[in-house]
């Protein structure tokens, strides 16, 4: 089992880095940018489709149980999930 | 002191026969022991049975036993419900509710009360008394504000984690576990149990949602279970889990498995699914469909780019024309970046790759596979090709001597 998901791949930053993917190709196609800034944006679009497909390609689901704890706390632990 | 029929026979002229052989009797009877005499007559003689009527004078007690009348137009049959029968009751009846109980007949023996111990009562007409709990909990809540449209909360595109409330036995893990996999495998499930049905099942519920809101664990909660009966699902209608539900501080999806009716953790949530599958499908994005944004997403940001680096070529030969030797110095630099960024295209589009022949090798947990000593013999392997995937066993690996000259 893999620890906690990398930063850079985490469902979570998917949503904004979708979004943020679209204001990129959208400031490049509009086509009225300098070079300079269209190549910065370009390189930063190229990452986010980097990490998106990492996340995307994550095979395995993670399962965990939620429990009460004695103490008032709680409990996360991995969950054995019965045979399909 | 008190007026006797068997002392006062003086002032009534003769005495009859029967009263004076009664007044030689050797005996009479004590009050308690005529009642436990009619008692157990009553109790004796008269099986359990149900009895139809309209509900007069409902009083709970402290206690939780419940007293009232069952009446008709010319007779009232005094009733009593002891708490262990009454709380498995979904609520009270309202005065001149028409219903049938279930009991048996007996003589209350210190009032010397005819009454019937009702086991169970049951409202008549459509849903009876599940129907007027239900109307009388979501009137509740109506009037709250808890059941407004603009309280509904829209669920999260992509969450992290997904929070699922249910039994550990039930089929409706297994199908929600089953889709989330299916569809997002990237997602993070985390599991409360609880009971779904009997006794302590709202109170088990309403504790799940309590410790989700606790940890803030979860970006979206899905409560429910499969289908069943009236009663097994009429924990979803408890105003407990209703009122948990209502508090939680993430959008929350009920899944109940029923088709025709609604319950009021359905009403309280902030969306209702029919089925726990349903929950999971609208709880987690498809992984496909995003995969096909991200590649439209790669496509035109490539497209885009290459517009842009061949104007600035254009743009950059104009210009070398016209300037001197410093300026063109830094434009060689500028012209450098270009071409690395144009070089990266090719990154945008593994397809392309795949296109031309060549096939990607996944492991188990979905890793590209890269190097030989990531092969074992035996071990499946994944291939990623053009058009779709081909799982194969490694039969032998061999490292090009070059790189290692050592034979796996």
């Amino acid at each position: 089992m893999a620890g906690r998901p990398d930063t850079n791949a985490t469902a979570a930053g998917l949503e904004a880095r979708l979004a943020r993917l679209e204001a990129i190709v959208a400031a490049l196609e509009a086509d009225d940018l300098e070079l300079e800034e269209a190549l910065a944006l370009f390189e930063e679009g190229i990452q986010h489709i980097r990490h998106a497909r990492e996340l995307l390609q994550r095979a395995e689901l993670r399962v965990e149980q939620l429990l009460a704890a004695e103490d008032g706390g709680v409990v996360v632990q991995p969950f054995e999930r019965g045979q399909d | 002191m008190s007026w006797d029929p068997l002392e006062a026979g003086g002032g009534w002229g003769e005495i009859p026969a029967f009263v004076a052989e009664r007044r030689t009797s050797p005996r009479a009877y004590t009050v308690s022991a005529v009642n436990a005499m009619a008692r157990r007559l009553l109790e004796g003689s008269v099986p359990p049975l149900w009895v139809a009527g309209e509900v007069a004078g409902w009083k709970r007690y402290a206690s939780g036993h419940c007293y009232f009348s069952l009446r008709d137009a010319s007779a009232r049959l005094r009733c009593v419900m002891f708490r262990a029968d009454a709380q498995r009751l979904p609520t009270e009846p309202e005065e001149g509710m028409q219903v049938r109980a279930l009991g048996t007949l007996t003589l209350y023996e210190r009032g010397g009360d005819f009454q019937l111990i009702v086991r169970e009562l049951e409202g008549k007409g459509a849903g009876g008394l599940w129907r007027l709990a239900f109307e009388r909990l979501r009137s509740r809540l109506e009037a709250e504000g808890l059941l407004a449209p603009e309280r509904k909360r829209p669920l999260p595109r992509f969450p992290a984690t997904v929070g699922v409330i249910t039994s550990p036995s039930g089929a409706a893990l297994h199908d929600i576990l089953h889709v989330i996999e299916r569809r997002a495998p990237w997602t993070r499930v985390l599991f409360c149990p609880a009971r779904v049905q009997g006794d302590g099942a709202a109170q088990d519920l309403a504790r799940a949602m309590r410790l989700f809101a606790s940890v803030r664990m979860a970006d979206v909660l899905i409560i429910g279970r499969g289908g069943g009966s009236v009663e097994d699902l009429w924990v979803f209608n408890e105003e407990a889990v209703a009122r948990a539900i209502a508090a939680s501080p993430v959008p929350v999806v009920s899944a109940v498995g029923h088709e025709v009716d609604v319950t009021i953790a359905d009403l309280v949530a902030d969306v209702r699914a029919p089925t726990p599958s349903a929950a999971a499908e609208r709880v987690v994005p498809d992984g496909a469909a995003v995969g096909r944004e991200v590649a439209l997403l790669a496509a035109r940001l490539g497209a885009a780019a290459r517009r842009r680096v061949s104007r600035g070529r254009e743009e950059l030969t104009v210009l070398r024309d016209r300037l001197g030797e410093t300026a063109r110095a830094a434009l060689r630099a500028r012209e450098k970046r270009l071409e690395a960024a144009a070089g990266k295209l090719d990154a945008l589009s593994p397809l392309a790759a795949l296109r031309r022949g060549y096939a990607v090798p996944l492991g188990a947990d979905g890793r590209i596979l890269r190097t030989t000593r990531q092969f074992r013999p035996g071990a499946p392997v994944r291939l990623r090709v053009v058009d779709g995937r081909v799982d194969c066993t490694v039969d032998q690996v061999w490292t090009d001597a070059a790189t290692d000259g050592r034979q796996a």
